[in-house]
């Protein structure tokens, strides 16, 4: 028979709904634009969506005042001065007076503009720094946890024994853990990447090992007849198959290494959009927070569409609509 | 057909049951006291029923399954018993196998995948290359070589499998049904090229099929097999000389004889 079904494994993996290879998928059909549902009609009601909320976001800033939620043209302005006067400080730093001295440049100098009292903060520059932290943190999480189970492929024992300390490290709450990373690493950047990593590593192991288990054997069969290797079987087999699980726990753990750097900033730290919530708070200053926020998402898209667009060169040769290697079992 | 005084392949007393799962009843046996062989240069046809234990048979000879009991040995040498760490797949590129399914890497192209095992042997040069897009040619897949496995029809699949393992050129191959979701004009178009290829290269050939009239046509002998536990049920060597024509070989007239005998051994 054609359809090969992933091999039924005990795999806490697949306990757990979101750690299931697919269950994002059903949940979230709008993040594989390549389905055929995903088209026009979907964008127009995305759309409808997206202005419905911001009706009752200017309903809700209306009636209870920009004290409690920051209006959004507050916001937008204040967005897009922040992004401004980062961008305008960024020309004058590479053209120099050649762009500080221009007549353009003089009059869009963001005090000209009469935007200072609406800056806050440099948005971009903090934005950056809490991209970097979760690109960071991303990386270092997830090279590892996508390697180990192809290292312990051959080596079920050993998988056995670590077993439950994964299980334990995957539901470990890693909140809980930045107080503890910010004394051993420092209020710096080091304590941020570090949660970020640990809060990644977990989700991806979990998927790169449903992976490696729904390997198809009978693949495998056929690659050592026609005289593979050991390390062909891996490079050849193991892996490209392994590829698509590997990606549901990537983005699924995209939003979490954005959120894990705004929350260890928001904890302590002197830079990042976290650290501008946090700081908006303190000052009862709502739209200041509604910007960080929004920045965050902003950045959170970012990185949902990175992955898409990685994960699309890299499964080119799925059928489009084939979400069985995923869905599996 | 010049019988070795060795034969190439031999089956004595070959059992096979698969290990029961927990809270199921005691595994059968699907081979049992299975006896046959094959020599260098000989063209063997399979026929039994479904469910009769061919595609078991075939991966123990090619070593990717390992027998319960009795006795395989390929040039001599017998395959384990009873340990599957000790097989050896292929046996290092002696054996090629096409199987029943196609098992053509999803993430590999049509030539790619028809390269794979010239690429893990490290034998990918432009000589061979060119070698694979003749089969490519022959087998009619041309302008399908950069489509994925899930663009291709079950038959042309079934063909990238099948040439995938005549491009590396194993003095051996297994066949287990690949003509089975083909139409007939292909399936005769590929008959006639197989007979072709084993007549130049005098390649030692197992052929499972269902079709009797298959088996007659491509076969020096054919083994018929029986219902599980699988034995030898019948064994009739194909007087019919060669060259054949396959689309005329029901007019010969030892055709009718042999598919009456071998029809009523297939129940
Ligand atoms: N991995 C396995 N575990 C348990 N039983 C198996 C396994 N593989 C095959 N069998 C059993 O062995 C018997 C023979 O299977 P096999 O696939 O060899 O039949 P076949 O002759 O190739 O049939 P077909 O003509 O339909 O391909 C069947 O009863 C099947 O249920
Ligand atoms: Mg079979």
């Amino acid at each position: 028979m054609p359809d090969r079904k992933p091999v039924e494994s005990s795999d806490p993996a697949e306990l757990r709904p979101e750690a299931r290879p697919g269950a994002r998928l059903e949940a979230r059909p709008e993040l594989r634009p390549d389905l055929p549902q995903a088209p026009r009609r979907a964008r127009f009601d995305r759309a409808l969506v997206f202005v419905a909320l911001v009706a009752i976001w200017i309903g809700l800033a209306t009636v209870l005042g920009t004290y409690w939620v920051g209006s959004p043209w507050g916001v937008a302005l204040r967005l897009g001065s922040g992004v401004w006067g980062d961008l305008w400080q960024a020309l004058a730093f590479v053209l120099g007076p050649t762009w500080s001295d221009s007549a353009v440049g003089g009059m869009t100098r963001p005090v000209n503009l009469g935007l200072q009292g609406q800056l806050q903060g440099q948005i971009l520059v903090h934005a950056s720094y809490t991209l970097f932290e979760a690109v960071a943190g991303f990386l270092l999480g997830a090279i590892p946890a996508a390697t180990l189970p192809f290292l312990l492929r051959r080596l079920p024992i050993a998988t056995a024994v670590i077993d439950p300390f994964m299980v334990g490290g995957y539901g470990a709450p890693k909140l809980a853990l930045a107080p503890l990373f910010i004394l051993w690493f420092g209020i710096g950047i080091a304590s941020k990447i570090a949660l970020v990593a640990i809060t990644v590593f977990f989700i991806v192991y979990f998927s790169a090992l449903a992976g490696v288990r729904a390997l198809d054997a009978r693949l495998v069969q056929m690659a050592q007849v026609a005289g593979a290797s050991e390390r062909s079987v891996a490079r050849h087999i193991v892996f490209p198959g392994a590829v698509p699980y590997i990606f549901t726990g990537l983005r699924i753990a995209m939003p979490y290494s954005i959120g894990g750097a705004v929350i260890a900033e928001l904890i302590s730290a002197n830079r990042g959009l976290g650290y501008l919530i946090q700081l908006g708070a303190m000052n009862f200053d709502t739209t200041g927070v509604f910007v960080a926020l929004v920045a965050t998402t902003c950045i959170v898209f970012l990185g949902n569409w990175s992955v898409d667009t990685l994960e699309r060169w890299l499964l080119r040769w799925r059928p489009p609509a084939d979400t069985k290697a995923e869905v599996g079992s | 057909m010049t019988a070795a005084a060795e034969p190439l392949l031999e089956v004595r007393d070959l059992g096979k049951r698969f290990a029961g799962r927990a809270g199921r009843d005691a595994p059968a046996w699907v081979i049992q006291g299975l006896s046959f062989s094959v020599n260098e240069g000989e063209f063997l046809t399979i026929i039994g029923p479904s469910g009769s234990g061919k595609t078991t048979l075939l991966n123990m000879i090619a070593q990717i399954d390992v027998a319960s009991s009795g006795m395989v040995r390929f040039q001599s040498q017998p395959a384990p018993i009873g340990d599957p760490k000790a097989l050896n797949p292929g046996l290092t590129c002696k054996i090629g196998y096409v199987t029943q399914e196609d098992n053509l890497l999803p993430w590999r192209t049509t030539l790619q995948n028809v390269l794979f095992p010239l690429k893990v042997q490290g034998r990918l040069n432009d000589e061979t290359r060119a070698h694979a897009e003749t089969l490519i040619k022959a087998v009619g897949l041309a302008g399908f070589e950069k489509h994925y496995p899930h663009e291709l029809s079950g038959g042309m699949r079934k063909r990238a499998s099948l040439i995938r393992t005549l491009v590396y050129d194993p003095p051996v191959i297994l066949m287990d049904e690949p003509f089975g979701p083909l139409d007939a004009q292909t399936r005769v178009q590929l008959q006639e090229d197989l007979l072709r290829l084993w007549n130049l290269g005098r390649k030692t050939i197992i052929f499972v099929t269902h079709d009797i009239g298959e088996a007659i046509a491509l076969g020096d002998r054919t083994l018929v097999l029986s219902r599980a536990p699988a034995r030898v049920a019948g064994e009739h060597v194909i007087t019919i000389p060669r060259p054949r024509d396959i689309r005329g070989i029901m007019g010969h007239p030892d055709f009718g004889t042999l598919y009456q005998s071998i029809r009523a051994q297939v129940q």
